[in-house]
């Protein structure tokens, strides 16, 4: 087909401006196709394998009939002892857009056995922010884990709900505990605690969460967190009043094994955030655990998969040597595996701390993967193949 | 190919399209993204645009409604008649007509953090005004952009601060002084700055021959519902509870663009519609560009070594590389440089007072919204003012964005004694 009529005298006359218009707009249609192609191919969830020692699977909706049917509602998965004992919920994916606490959900859930008490584990905590990317970080959209049964994809997110499941932003946005915050906050989960029952779709995740931690008697809930390394609060375990003596002894331990971790009380006029209202509404222990993560730093230089995993970044190497940063970075990197690694460790520091100081609380377990092992096996050493053997 | 080369690559094929080959900006930026996504090794990067590109969709729609808006004040009279009735009031006191002026240029902004909302909302009442009475529509376009960046900066609403607060986790509480303190003395000497001996006072007797031909007194109060009601939703807006909040920006301009339909003189709201989205176009098409050139760019690195180069400068130039960096990027986005720039920029002046600081740099990088190629609030102040020329109002905002970015660094640099009296 000819853009270009041809006119007595042989020559080649201009294109009709109805033609140029028809063109551009199969090129946008064109563009437009792919790239909801691979907007929507973020809705597909990735498998998570649970250990032998699941007990259950149930909906948060479940606990707040609300979201049932929702993009917010997610899965809750129940690990029981045979003895009675402490109750623990761990939150994963609270920011999708920071792998170490959602991978690290992931391998308890694919590890995990619980002798006494029971532990609750959320790893997708914001669902919907798993399906969409922040627009102008240029992430990339999955990652790869080698495990021995071959790679295994998880899905980058973005730090907030998805605008498509939750939208207008409001300009100004004043959260359940009464902070004015900057619109797009209006869909971030942690500053949306304690929640409203007939809020908007992050609020509802949010009193969801609420719902399970008073239905359920929870005494110490984990919210699995990263920061960006220029960021003060990194490596960090922020803990509300009640938990105080609890992190400190998890502090102690965890230098025991080489891990430095600094404690960071929870800001009181600070709110809406899992390890400030978590115990002003429900009264429990809070902390919530930080590790640091080049992916999503404002330094960061070429964004990709890699980067996520091996979290080697050249211009982080230099903000280090200029002292920008607020953990040490060389051009090993920070990668996920050692991420992980301190997350688990956390959350096992923390659940024997707990055993320690209320033994009637005290959360038994076995099959969570060792640091040491982590690191030096991989993160997907501690991956469960599919039962046919493909990853 | 390095990052700062690729950046640089991409920045020329931006100039070599807009100046060379005077393309509108917005496809030049577009251009400018691809060419920098093949050069990167991306390939068309079709995911990349098209996500950029969403970046401002939210600012896009606000842009469009709060443009229909305008449009439709105008077509109804409401702006006749409120002009009218303001230079009954003032056309003797050209001070404290100035003065009354930047009060209202600056409320839309105190209200919603947005510049953008304050040129479009009271920005169409101030300039004819000041033009009637014998600014020239350049400088009366640079009064309403000033007022509208003081009004984003002026508590109780500044959404740059509470961008750059969720960066360090610094709660919004205790602004109000330190905001107050940069605000006061720029409302009050701007307006003298722009417009004081160029407005001229006016006799009784002469003020009827500069009255728009349109009488709006017959329609009573009824012709001012639809910008009572868009103040009011605004408002309604930030208080919880209410309800207001999920309506968003959009939906407050299109319900005060209806009542405007039957509050005033008749008009075809589809006609008047269509005009403002015709007219709006540009920069709608300069913020889907914008959105792609920074996608691009962070996807290639140029955003992170920029980042960083700024931050890599010694101590003695780290306020110069505030003074330039926080603008220059502001002209792309002023709430993407709070974020990128200011969020680092702040953390790296934490021995200082965060409130202050926080305060001061969201002075400086509030005058992005006057720098190309964006220029948020100096274009659309150019649009209603009737100036055709953007360089002209850029040229009459100099003076303005020097002062602010005076108040901003004075604050910044006496932060540590200020933090002992406020």
């Amino acid at each position: 087909m000819s853009s270009a009529k041809t006119d007595k005298r042989g020559k080649r006359r201009a294109s009709s401006p109805l033609f140029g218009l028809v063109i551009i707009l199969a090129l946008l249609a064109t563009a437009g196709f792919f790239a909801a192609r691979d907007f929507l191919s973020m809705r597909a969830e990735e498998p998570i394998r649970p250990s032998a020692g699941l007990t259950s699977i149930r909906p948060l909706s479940s606990y707040f009939p609300a979201l049932a049917g929702t993009p917010g509602d997610t899965d809750v998965y129940v690990f029981k002892g045979r003895e009675e004992g402490g109750r623990v919920l761990i939150l994963g994916g609270t920011h999708p857009n920071e792998p170490a606490g959602y991978v690290s959900a992931v391998v308890l859930i694919e590890n995990l056995r619980v002798d006494r008490g029971t532990i609750f584990i959320i790893p997708r905590a914001n669902r919907s922010g798993f399906t969409h990317s922040d627009p102008q970080e240029a992430s990339p959209q999955r990652y790869a884990i080698e495990t021995p049964s071959g790679r295994r994809f998880f899905r980058l997110g973005s730090r907030v709900t998805n605008p498509v499941h939750q939208w207008p932003d409001p300009t100004i946005y004043v959260n359940p505990g009464g902070q004015a915050l900057a619109g797009i906050e209006a869909r971030n989960l942690n500053r949306a605690y304690p929640g409203r029952p007939r809020g908007n779709l992050t609020e509802r995740v949010a009193f969801g969460v609420m719902e399970l931690i008073r239905r359920e008697r929870i005494g110490l809930g984990l919210d699995l967190h990263e920061s960006a390394p220029e960021y003060p609060v990194i490596n960090a375990l922020v803990f509300n009043e009640a938990a105080a003596d609890l992190a400190a002894t998890a502090q102690m331990s965890l230098q025991d094994q080489g891990l430095d971790f600094r404690l960071e009380a929870s800001p009181p006029n600070l709110r809406g955030l899992s390890h400030r209202e978590w115990g002003e509404a429900a009264g429990i222990k809070a902390v919530l655990i930080e590790t640091p993560n080049a992916s999503h730093g404002r330094l960061k230089g070429r964004p990709s998969a890699s980067l996520v995993v091996d979290g080697r970044d050249k211009f982080y190497v230099r903000a280090a040597g200029l002292g920008r940063l607020y953990v040490p970075f060389g051009p090993e990197g920070i990668p996920l595996r050692d991420r992980v690694a301190r997350h688990l460790a956390g959350v096992a520091a923390l659940l024997a701390g707990l055993a320690d100081l209320e033994p009637e609380n005290a959360v038994g377990i076995s099959g969570l993967p060792d640091p040491d092992g982590i690191r030096a096996g991989g993160v997907g050493a501690f991956l469960r193949r599919p039962p046919g053997g493909r990853p | 190919m390095a990052e700062p080369l690729l950046l640089l690559l991409m920045v020329g094929v931006f100039a070599a399209l807009a100046l060379g080959f005077k393309l509108p900006l917005g496809p030049s930026l577009a251009l400018a993204a691809l060419a920098g996504a093949l050069l990167g090794g991306h390939g068309l990067a079709l995911r990349h645009l098209v996500e950029g590109a969403f970046g401002f969709f939210d600012i896009i729609l606000i842009i469009a409604a709060a443009m229909i808006f305008m449009k439709s004040i105008q077509a109804s009279g409401l702006l006749d008649g409120l002009i009218a009735a303001v230079l009954r009031a003032f056309h003797r006191r050209p001070a404290a007509l100035l003065w009354t002026m930047m009060a209202l240029a600056m409320l839309p902004g105190m209200i919603t953090g947005s510049s953008l909302a304050a040129v479009l909302s009271t920005g169409p009442l101030i300039a004819p005004v000041l033009i009637k009475l014998g600014l020239r529509p350049a400088r009366a376009a640079a009064f309403v952009a000033s007022g509208a960046v003081l009004g984003m900066i002026a508590p109780p609403v500044n959404i740059l601060v509470m961008i750059l607060g969720a960066g360090v986790d610094m709660p919004y509480v205790g602004l109000t002084a330190p905001l107050l303190l940069i605000v006061l003395p720029l409302a009050l000497i701007i307006p003298l700055v722009l417009g004081l001996g160029r407005i001229r006072s006016v006799a009784d007797g002469e003020v009827a021959g500069l009255l728009p031909a349109f009488d709006a007194r017959p329609y009573g109060v009824r012709i001012y519902l639809p910008l009572g009601l868009v103040l009011v939703l605004l408002v309604l807006q930030n208080i919880p509870g209410t309800g207001f909040a999920a309506m968003g920006l959009p939906a407050v301009f299109l319900l005060g663009s209806l009542t405007a339909a039957f509050c005033g003189r008749k008009f075809s709201f589809l006609r008047t519609s269509r005009e403002a989205i015709s007219d709006a176009m540009p920069i709608l098409a300069i913020l889907a560009g914008v959105g792609m050139f920074i996608q691009i760019m962070t996807l290639t690195g140029g955003r992170g070594w920029a980042v960083l180069a700024f931050l890599s400068l010694p101590p003695a130039l780290l306020y110069a590389g505030i003074a330039v960096g926080m603008p220059l990027f502001g002209g792309v986005s002023a709430f993407g440089s709070a974020s990128v720039l200011g969020v680092p920029f702040l953390l790296a002046l934490s021995g200082s007072n965060a409130l202050i600081t926080a305060a001061a740099l969201s002075a400086i990088v509030a005058i992005g919204d006057f720098m190309p190629p964006a220029a948020m609030a100096a274009r659309f102040s150019a649009q209603i003012a009737g100036e055709k020329s953007l360089s002209r109002v850029l040229r009459a905002l100099a003076g303005p964005a020097l002062l602010i970015l005076a108040a901003g660094l004075a604050v910044l640099w006496l932060a540590p004694v200020l933090d002992k009296v406020l």
